[in-house]
């Protein structure tokens, strides 16, 4: 029986870093999806732009957001 | 004859069964006196804080003609009362480990009364003539009674303690001795036997030769005790697991002062000034891990600032001092929490997760009435399995954290009458799929994700309730006008960057000389200008028809013309240029478009111009 000890997936110094570029990229990435909503017309919008859109923000934003909860010392 | 021989079987058979009944009451009964013989005694009574250890070495030699595979021993009952910890070992000669002694306790019969029995089996069995050192560790509380129970804030706080100057065996004490060690020197009395001597923190006696089975002889010791008497009333630790990279403990305490209750009133100026009050105590030292980060320290009203912290590459020091100093009686609660990192707590092994923290309290003598410890694993862990190096209460709760949908597991593990003994290592071995750490980020993930999509919805809904009435009409028109619009914009913006390209390949023919690319872009550049043309005639025509548009359509139609005249000119340019290249007359180039480039940058003016104006509708 070997005992190996266990890591985050992610060094825990990485944390804040990664929070601070993937909330910038995601709300980048939001502000585009708004911008895009609120400019086009509602016969010239394109669903599958919107999703595509709305969905690389959420990524970007849910990992950023997760990070950050774990750089402030709330470990889900 | 045969009558009689009948009587005399049936007599014989009675008295079968007599002898065998006392032969089994003999056996069920644990047999007191043995050959066992205790040919040397040591035991060493530690008094130097409020729990009272008593470790006693004997040395046990079988006399008798049969092997003896276990002994007894005893302690008075109103110290096992408040016995926490029994443990034993034993070795062999000298020093040398021979294996571990089990302990049960029993009820032998014909002992004296007002005693608790324990009986000890050896690792192996004692043969005739053979000895063994048994060592017998013992630890205490309350057992030291305070005398006074209550106290000023000046006076010292002083205890009792009761105990036998002679060991209670039932075996014969050949050789013992006895010695108490005492916190601090001061001493109000003892109870002087023969041969018993004071040193200066230490009372001895003995030794005493020959002591028969069964003997005593009561000894008592009055003495000051103002070491703190911290107990806490509860505990609970909570040992959080994250796989995402630290192990969480916070650590709730309600802690009281179990010492001699004071009496009086307290002065903050005598406790200060004149250092009246040597009986309480105004800190206490947490060891935590050497690793050991965000350490906090708060109470109800919030962060207390009276802690410090040091340590080196072992331990890290928490010293923490209450909000006041604690007297006799007196009570505080308080939390302490601090992160460990995860590498040094959590192992894999078999398939399995396997977390490895410490039991007991972290605080330096303290006595804890109550321990719980609450293992909270993470969501999605099964097959839980705790081992613990002595017996505690179990059993299993969920908590419910961030970012939990059906509630971590917990496993609470409890158990009364904590002597720092017990600050030893448990084990928690539980099954855990990589899938579930990323539930967490996927729910973040799938929130966010939701919130557009209500975004989406809203903005693609229509809310109108009538479908008929003129003024919607009219702006579903106008929404058409408007995508009309947008789009002959696009193609116009389109043609733009194609004019651009087309500046370029003229710029590139200037370096290069390259004539042929720059008619091959021509060429796609006419090919892609016929399109684009193709596609604006139905939003024209569009555009006419439609009532709305009368407005800005002169606007739109003024575009599309300038753009078509924008586009001839900068053909035009081209054309010329390239010709002139083939016809090697590089001289009069500039001459020749001057006029035609003077054209072009008005117009991409104007148009430039109609298109702001076209973007405000």
């Amino acid at each position: 029986m070997s005992l190996k000890p266990i890591s985050s997936p992610v060094p825990v110094v990485w944390y804040p870093t990664l929070a601070v570029f993937m909330l910038a990229i995601g709300l980048i990435v939001t502000a585009s999806f708004f911008i895009y909503e609120a400019t086009s017309s509602k016969r010239n919008r394109s669903l599958a732009k919107e999703l595509t859109t709305g969905a690389v923000a959420s990524v970007f934003l849910g990992f950023g957001s997760l990070f950050l909860l774990l750089a402030s010392g709330v470990y889900v | 004859m045969k009558r009689g021989g009948g009587r005399g079987a049936s007599s014989r058979s009675s008295l079968c069964i007599l002898i065998s009944i006392i032969v089994a009451a003999a056996l069920l009964s644990t047999p007191v006196a043995s050959d066992l013989v205790i040919s040397k005694l040591d035991r060493r009574v530690d008094l130097t804080s409020q729990i009272v250890r008593i470790t006693s070495t004997l040395k046990v030699k079988c006399t008798g003609p049969e092997p003896v595979p276990e002994m007894l021993v005893a302690y008075p009952d109103h110290q096992a009362k408040f016995m926490n910890l029994l443990l034993s070992t034993a070795t062999e000669g000298k020093g040398k480990p021979t294996g571990s002694v089990s302990i049960r306790p029993v009820q032998p019969n014909g002992v004296p009364p007002a005693h608790t029995w324990f009986l000890l089996t050896f690792p192996k069995q004692l043969e005739t003539g053979e000895s063994i050192i048994i060592n017998v560790f013992a630890a205490f509380t309350r057992v030291l009674q305070l005398f006074p129970e209550k106290i000023t804030q000046s006076e010292n706080q002083m205890v009792v303690f009761q105990d036998s100057g002679y060991y209670l065996s039932p075996y014969l004490v050949k050789v013992q001795s006895l010695s108490f060690k005492l916190p601090e020197g001061k001493i109000e009395s003892y109870t002087k036997l023969e041969n018993s001597k004071l040193s200066k923190n230490e009372i001895k006696y003995g030794p005493y030769e020959n002591i028969p089975a069964f003997q005593q002889s009561p000894v008592a010791i009055h003495f000051v005790n103002n070491l703190p008497f911290a107990v806490a009333k509860e505990l609970v630790r909570e040992i959080e697991v994250s796989h995402w990279g630290n192990v969480q403990v916070t650590e709730h305490y309600n802690l009281f002062h179990g010492g001699a209750q004071s009496t009086g009133e307290f002065s903050r100026l005598d406790y200060q000034a004149r250092d009246r009050g040597a009986a309480a105590f105004r800190s206490l030292v947490a060891k935590l891990p050497a690793r050991a980060h965000s350490i906090y320290y708060r109470d109800a009203i919030g962060n207390i600032s009276t802690s410090n912290i040091y340590g080196d590459n072992t331990q890290t020091l928490l010293q923490i001092e209450p909000r006041y100093p604690m007297f006799g009686g007196w009570k505080t609660s308080f939390t302490i929490g601090y992160g460990l990192p995860l590498h040094e707590y959590l192992f894999y092994s078999d398939g399995k997760r396997l977390l490895n923290v410490s039991f007991g309290c972290p605080i330096d003598d303290v006595v804890v009435e109550k321990l719980i410890v609450k293992i909270v694993l993470p969501e999605g862990s099964t097959d839980i399995f705790a081992a613990v190096p002595f017996p505690v209460q179990q059993s299993e709760e969920t908590k419910f954290s961030h970012l939990d949908m059906v509630g971590r597991p917990v496993v609470v593990l409890e158990k009364r009458n904590v002597v720092p003994e017990h600050n030893l290592p448990l084990q928690v071995s539980y099954k855990f799929s990589v899938f579930s750490l990323l539930r967490e980020p996927l729910m973040l993930i799938t929130g966010f994700f939701l919130l557009f999509v209500a975004c989406i919805t809203y903005m693609n809904a229509d809310l109108t309730i009538s479908k008929y009435s003129p003024s919607y009409l009219a702006k579903l028109q106008w929404d058409e006008v408007q995508a009309a619009i947008q789009q002959v914009q696009n193609i116009i913006y389109r043609s733009l960057t194609i004019h651009d390209k087309l500046e370029g390949s003229l710029r590139d023919l200037s370096r290069t000389g390259d004539v042929q690319v720059c008619k091959a872009v021509r060429k796609t550049a006419d090919g892609s200008f016929k399109e684009l043309s193709k596609e604006l005639k139905p939003l024209l025509t569009f555009l006419q028809s439609s009532a709305q548009a009368l407005p800005i359509f002169s606007k739109v139609d003024d575009l599309v013309a300038k753009e078509r005249d924008l586009q001839e000119k900068v053909m035009l340019k081209h054309s010329t240029v390239v010709d002139s290249y083939e016809k090697k007359s590089g001289r009069d180039i500039e001459n020749k478009i001057i006029l035609i480039q003077q054209k072009i940058s008005t117009l991409r003016k104007e148009l430039d111009e109609l298109l702001d104006i076209i973007d405000e509708i």
